[in-house]
């Protein structure tokens, strides 16, 4: 596992333990990675980053049709291995988690841990100074820099 | 080929990244099917470069097929990758021991001891060298011992046999399935316990068509398996599974 | 006709003890129905239901002793109680130090059997 913040590590390596999910990747809504597990080329967690950003903007689109709030956890299931796209809201925006998994585990057990490191992360989480609200065009320059110190470039 | 083997095998094939492949290594390695048991493992271990259990099992693999180089290497890479793992840990303490380096052997599973001190199997292996016995990775009890009643089997939190064993009817000895199906429900049993506000967890049953069986944590690390047929009611057979654990968490501690 | 797992469920949770019950499908650990004590989470007892109770029918299976019926699971301050019902539901059944194993086990059978009839 790799992570930017450090005080992520614990709650995430208990998350990965109990769920045991296959990849992890935890990002900011603007693209920033905070940690990844499982994945072994940048390219992929570029990759995974975008479409789940993606996706996540796409059902968010489909619930503003809908009235509705939106959606925080969404669901696909495969045959063998499966996908779990959820947000936590944090004070410092939303963060997306993309979390893969197999049969040796299930979607219950991997939702159970996931509100689990999600309040685990919310209290957790240092204090900080509101960053200012970042631009589409920053998702990608965020994306290279965050990706170069995960994967040690 | 055994059935489980086979439905495993072909799990595996149906998903050749799916983390089965230890589970099917480990049927294999027990019914002695040592180079099938190496190719799962390494080709598993190349989509999981890093997981310190492959690893541990491959050493186990080398070491039963006799390759002790190899199994060494093996266990080395096991605690690369995580430095407190218990299996690499006791494989090593006992290639030491292979190698007549009483000392080595002792002094690493002394400090298993320190680090684990509620182990069955590594106290057992530190009294086997205080008796000059022969303290093995794999460590079992002499049949001579009886130390638990027909269908009972004792297991250690990594599957492996303590004492007893267990046979379906027919006489097919079942104890390595059973204990591979169920070593980690003692985990589970535990979280879900504390997560469900169970308190601790105490025993666990399954009734089913042909029998019952019923399991007891006589220690933290270790688990007690009690398998009986129809004719013992419910009831009856936790009775037996809880004296059975009396009387091994007594002889657990009396081998320490 | 839709089975009736409201109804089942309902009368579970009049078992003195009985904290909740719910309708899991164990391959997902996910709820389908279920019938709780306020403040107690139909999902978490799901999927750790789920969980645990598959675990120890795969052990039963291996011990060769046929389709399992019922499983639970006891803790010092409670007990989880589960029947399997067509193909991978169960109803699992979360019940405090207050409740008799045996009448939960009898009423679980009682409502499995008519779920599958």
């Amino acid at each position: 596992m790799r992570t930017i913040e450090p005080w992520v590590t614990e709650p995430l390596e208990r998350f990965l333990q109990e769920s045991q999910a296959r990849l992890v990747l935890l990002t900011t809504s603007s693209g920033q990675v905070v940690a990844q597990h499982g994945f072994s080329r940048s390219l992929d967690v570029m990759a995974a980053s975008s479409l789940g950003a993606g996706i996540m903007a796409s059902t968010g689109a489909i619930a503003d049709l809908m009235g509705s709030s939106g959606f925080g956890t969404i669901v696909h299931e495969g045959t063998r291995q499966s996908l779990i796209l959820a947000a936590i809201d944090t004070p410092r925006g939303r963060w997306l988690g993309l979390v893969v998994f197999g049969r040796e585990t299930t979607v219950g057990l991997v939702q159970l841990f996931w509100n689990v490191l999600a309040r685990e992360l919310l209290a957790r989480m240092p204090a900080t100074v509101n960053a200012p609200p970042k631009r589409a065009e920053t998702f990608e320059r965020d994306l290279d820099a965050s990706l170069r110190s995960l994967f040690g470039r | 080929m055994t059935d489980d083997i086979r439905q495993l095998t072909a799990a595996v094939a149906a998903d050749p990244s799916s983390l089965l492949f230890l589970d099917l290594a480990e049927r294999l390695r027990t019914q002695r099917l040592y180079r099938p048991a190496r190719t799962v493992v390494e080709r598993g271990l190349e989509r999981y470069p890093t997981l310190a259990a492959g690893f541990a099992l491959l050493g186990r693999v080398h070491c039963d097929a006799g390759d002790h180089a190899a199994a060494a290497d093996a266990w080395h890479e096991a605690l690369r990758h995580d430095a407190s793992h218990l299996e690499a840990r006791k494989g090593l303490a006992y290639l030491d021991w292979r190698a007549g380096d009483i000392a080595a052997a002792r002094a690493g599973l002394e400090a298993l001891m320190h680090d684990r001190p509620g182990d069955a199997g590594v106290r057992l292996a530190l009294a086997g060298l205080d008796a000059q016995s022969v303290p093995t990775a794999d460590v079992t009890i002499h049949e001579d011992d009886a130390v638990l009643a027909e269908g009972t089997m004792l297991v250690d939190d990594a599957g492996m046999r303590l004492a007893g064993r267990l046979q379906r009817h027919g006489g097919a000895d079942v104890s390595e399935a059973v204990a591979a199906e169920l070593v980690g429900a003692s985990r589970e049993a535990a979280r879900a316990a504390r997560l469900l506000g169970l308190g601790a967890w105490r025993d666990a049953a399954v009734e089913a068509a042909t029998g019952g069986l019923h399991v007891v944590p006589p220690t933290p690390d270790a688990l007690l398996i009690a398998v009986r047929d129809r004719r013992t009611p419910p009831g009856r057979l936790a009775m037996e599974a809880e004296h059975a654990a009396r009387e091994s968490r007594v002889w657990l501690e009396s081998q320490g | 006709m839709k089975p009736n797992f409201e109804g089942a469920l309902e009368q579970l949770t009049r078992v003195r003890g009985v904290r909740g019950a719910v309708v899991v499908d164990a391959q997902d650990g996910i709820a389908l129905a279920g019938a709780l004590r306020d403040g107690e989470d139909g999902d978490a007892l799901a999927a750790l239901a789920g969980a645990v109770m598959m675990r120890l029918v795969r052990g039963s299976d291996a011990a060769g002793l046929g389709p399992a019926r019922l499983v639970y699971l006891r803790g010092d301050d409670g007990l989880l109680c589960a029947a399997p019902f067509g193909g991978t539901l169960l109803i699992a059944v979360l019940a405090d130090r207050s409740a008799n194993l045996g009448l939960v086990r009898l009423a679980l059978l009682d409502a499995v059997g008519g779920l599958a009839a």
